[in-house]
């Protein structure tokens, strides 16, 4: 393959960015790039499909808010569990782990929202998401976690 | 109606009723999220500045007052939230949604690493 060499006039390359990393050659594709952020940090919604029904965006609105509560209400509860019972074995770890809830929470909050709005401008069945599923294996685990704490920390 | 007289927005059209009093629930969802962005300022302000350090406390703070502005802006555009909207008009508060999701990842990140700065101290 050869990579044209600039002053090549009226000519317009598309080719990728080629580098070598290890011996092994590297692409680097920016289209590539420019996906993986959106995917993480979805665009507005609103340049895609049409207007749904109201009451489906505010809902969609009140489901996102509601994510943003529990992201606030595990900070808290982690933060708490840091400075309320620092006495108590394990404490700190509970603290971190529900801390770390919540920033998966905050972090897929957005994303989730602007992904159901798209899929409802569009017409199309609502994504999956684990996060639920995690969420809930998760807080779970922290508050059987801290029961046995206690119980230990009083015998 | 009245409204021009007492300085109190007209009666709500029945239609937003009609949607299951969407609007209002959702203007109560995004007061019910300012008052719990006030809560965590005010544990992260506690914590920040009594166990790692005073300065700490401001972060707390800054949460503690976003969460107030967004209440202001909830209580100024509760009868804008109220509207009777009908598909085409576009109801989505992006800019907000964004600011809102930021600040939460912000306030998480900052939790979890003045905890971590605790534990090793």
């Amino acid at each position: 393959m050869t990579v044209p060499q600039s002053g090549c006039s009226g000519t317009e390359y598309s080719l990728p960015l080629i580098g070598v990393r290890s011996g092994v050659p590297h692409v680097h594709n920016p289209a590539a790039t420019v996906k993986k952020v959106t995917r993480l940090l979805p665009p507005d919604p609103r340049s895609v499909g049409k207007e749904p029904d109201y009451r489906f965006t505010l809902a969609n609105e009140r489901t996102f808010l509601a994510w943003v509560r529990t992201s606030l209400a595990l900070a808290a509860g982690g933060l708490g569990a840091v400075s309320l019972i620092p006495d108590v074995f394990g404490s700190h770890v509970l603290g971190i782990l529900l801390l770390l809830l919540s920033f998966a929470t905050a972090g897929t909050a957005y994303r989730r929202w602007a992904l159901n709005e798209t899929a409802m401008r569009l017409g199309e069945p609502l994504p999956p998401s684990r996060l639920p599923q995690f969420m809930a294996a998760g807080t779970a685990l922290v508050g059987v976690v801290a029961a046995v704490l206690f119980v230990v920390e009083a015998v | 109606m009245g409204s021009a007289d007492s300085g109190l927005p007209a009666r709500r059209p029945m239609n937003s009723i009609g949607g299951g009093l969407q609007h209002e629930r959702t203007a109560l969802a995004w007061e019910r999220t300012a008052i719990s962005m006030m809560v965590a300022g005010v544990v992260l302000a506690r914590f920040g500045a009594q166990e790692v350090h005073f300065s700490v406390g401001f972060l707390g703070i800054a949460e503690t007052v976003a969460g107030a502005l967004l209440l202001l802006w909830a209580g100024r555009h509760d009868d804008e939230l109220h509207s009777p909207a009908t598909p085409p008009d576009s109801v989505p508060q992006v800019a907000l949604t964004r600011v809102i999701g930021g600040l939460s990842v912000v306030f998480s990140a900052v939790a979890l690493a003045v905890v971590i700065v605790r534990l090793l101290n």
